[in-house]
């Protein structure tokens, strides 16, 4: 009864049927892959469950393809035909005397999609964020509730934060495009914040894969109330960190491939939060001439 | 940077290119070509930014492949003619290799990606260096080697200058600006070289006093984009007064001195027939020209009315150097008539 069936074939059968089990090993329905295949033997907290192949939810439709093709191209034929307006698509004149070039203004739907927010729950923690257009269509609404409560997967000690984050600008057929600031050295945005101090994330081009969460901070700290608050912050005053540490070893923000820009909060205050966000944008501010902020020294001088 | 550090990496360059000048056996030029890249590499990264060690890490892996290139091609042509003679190749296929590991040594179309990024993470002084001294060891070789397909050195010569006027419409780093204004120069010295070796070395001559003089202008002022050009006008009156001059030259103009290459270039290849060649480079040089006369434009032509984003005027150092760029612009402005002079020596 506890004896596998096999033993009890007679010694023909069983060659017989292990030969059989050799040519054809038994292949198991294709329903999805298991868990332990695609994300390996531990899904962290947070990650969905996955039960289907990766290929299975792209789109390979027909139609799809071929919007994709006539944006891709239209893209294309844009770059070629801004040549001859300008640089980067402007005529000259204007460039020279840009003083104030607003990069993101929340005016319909189709503003959010530039935008991406993500918060904790990626690593299983328990805080929300939303996004979403705010009255008369003139501004951004960023809230959520922040919780930090750490996600127990034994590895987590802190938790708690809520970040937006535009998208990196893309070209025809997918390339990356960066935005040039060069002629700008101030950021310049319109907030209505609810008092808690969040941080903003530039982030640039970086070459080597070690470089990838170099991100350059300043604080916004908001005032809460009613009133709009200006906020202005020279480039120069940007700080150079790695995942969230500070470096040592500062350098000024170059602003001729920037890629991203975001706003984080945590501040370890757990409850509900809001942003309104009325314009991003960068201006040239004549009266500030500082181009760094912070020391850049050398840690070993030579004597 | 130490000054005994920057002495012995500048001696390191005057040596490579003098090797490879001095050279006759393909592994000496190799070395020196090799030493060139080295001794340039802690030029480039002495700024500590990433930038700037991108652009580093850029040449070097694009220098090390050309010069593997280089290395194996010479092999090659060992293997299949038993010498190691610079002037003796006579094997089409190490002869077109090294074609192409030099093109990329010196940054022609198609491989020219890697120079304005390059470029642009450097500083103006490195970036001279980059763009004249370096080019002066592959150039030596270039002109030793005798090409037997003669269409590879049109298509680079020509793509050179199409990618060069194209690419610089679109920049308004003016780093990046040089960049493409070198690859469409060296592509009307790639176009010439196997019907007048001597003519390429004219104009690559002429392209380093017109390129050195703008780089020294761009170093005065203090400035890496046209909006900071544009208010040179208070800062070095005179300056402004000449570097439109000096701009237009890089594009070809006359009475400039930098007509004198493209016009020669122009009759060789008419006397060659190849005369649809000519055109099209001629047409090119107009790309290229409308990126110069919008450099002009911004500087000279125009009074910016706002200040600029980098340093303020008084903060200038008032001891730089100005002889250096005095004589240069000399050169840029005035040799034109000297032409005779340079086609008697070009038949030597």
């Amino acid at each position: 009864m506890s004896l596998p069936k096999i033993t009890r074939l007679p010694s023909v059968r069983l060659l017989s049927s292990i030969h059989q089990q050799l040519l054809l090993p038994s292949i198991p329905p294709l329903t999805g892959p298991k868990r332990a295949v695609s994300q390996g033997e531990y899904r962290r907290p947070g990650q969905p469950k996955v039960d289907k192949f990766p290929w299975q939810p792209i789109n390979f439709g027909f139609s799809k393809g071929f919007e994709g093709v006539k944006k891709h191209f239209a893209l294309l034929k844009k770059e070629f035909s801004d040549r001859w307006v300008g640089p980067q698509g402007k005529p000259i004149l204007e460039h020279m005397l840009e003083q104030n070039q607003v990069l993101w203004e929340f005016r319909g739907p189709e503003s959010l999609e530039q935008w991406t927010v993500s918060s904790d729950q990626e690593i299983g923690g328990q805080s929300e964020v939303h996004l979403k257009l705010g009255k008369n269509h003139n501004t951004c609404l960023l809230y959520g509730t922040l919780s930090s409560t750490p996600p127990r997967d034994g590895e987590t000690r802190y938790s708690g934060y809520c970040t937006m984050r535009s998208k990196q600008p893309l070209a025809s057929f997918d390339r990356k495009k960066h935005y040039d600031w060069s002629s700008f050295n101030t950021l310049h945005l319109r907030v209505r914040g609810d008092g808690r101090p969040w941080m903003i994330n530039i982030a640039t081009e970086t070459y080597f894969s070690h470089q990838k969460d170099d991100i350059y901070n300043y604080f916004l700290y908001t005032r809460g109330g009613p009133y709009w608050q200006d906020v202005k912050i020279p480039f120069s005053k940007f700080f150079l960190t790695h995942r969230g540490r500070i470096q040592d070893d500062q350098h000024p923000l170059w602003l001729d491939k920037v890629n991203t820009i975001g706003f984080t909060l945590g501040d370890k205050a757990d409850g509900p939060f809001q942003l309104e966000i009325d314009f991003v944008g960068v201006c040239k501010d004549y009266a500030h001439t500082e181009e760094f902020a912070y020391e850049v020294y050398k840690r070993n001088p030579e004597i | 940077m130490n000054p005994y550090i920057l002495a012995t990496l500048l001696f390191g360059l005057g040596l490579g290119t003098t090797i490879t000048f001095a050279s006759s056996h393909w592994l000496l030029a190799w070395m020196g070509l090799e030493m060139n890249t080295l001794a340039i590499i802690p030029l480039m990264a002495q700024h500590h930014h990433p930038r700037a060690v991108e652009a580093t890490t850029k040449y070097f892996l694009t220098q090390a492949t050309a010069a593997a290139m280089l290395l194996f091609a010479s092999t090659t042509n060992a293997w299949l003619t038993g010498q190691w003679d610079i002037q003796q190749m006579t094997h089409p296929l190490p002869i077109t290799l090294i074609t192409l590991a030099l093109a990329l040594k010196i940054g022609l179309a198609p491989v020219h990606s890697w120079l304005p990024e390059v470029l642009q993470g450097l500083d103006l002084t490195t970036g001279l260096i980059l763009s004249t001294w370096q080019k002066l060891a592959p150039f030596a070789l270039l002109l030793q080697i005798q090409p037997v397909n003669s269409s590879i050195l049109i298509a680079l010569g020509l793509l050179s200058t199409l990618v060069g006027g194209w690419g610089g419409l679109n920049q308004t780093q003016l780093r990046k600006i040089l960049a493409y204004s070198s690859i469409a120069h060296l592509g009307w010295m790639i176009l010439v070289l196997q019907f007048s070796p001597s003519l390429t070395l004219l104009t690559l001559l002429t392209y380093f006093v017109m390129t050195f003089s703008t780089f020294l202008v761009f170093k005065l002022n203090k400035s890496t984009s046209i909006n900071m050009l544009a208010t040179s006008w208070a800062k070095a009156p005179a300056l402004t007064a000449l570097a439109p001059l000096v701009l237009l030259s890089l594009g070809g103009l006359p009475p400039l001195t930098g007509f004198m290459p493209k016009w020669l270039i122009l009759q060789e290849l008419a006397k060659q027939d190849l005369a649809p060649t000519a055109t099209l480079a001629a047409m090119s040089a107009l790309l290229s020209l409308y990126f110069y006369l919008r450099l002009s434009y911004a500087m000279t032509l125009t009074m910016s009315p706002n200040n600029l984003t980098g340093t303020t005027p008084w903060r200038l150092q008032s001891s730089q150097l100005t002889l250096p760029l005095a004589i240069s612009t000399l050169a840029t402005l005035l040799l034109l008539p000297l032409t005779p002079a340079a086609v008697a020596l070009l038949t030597l």
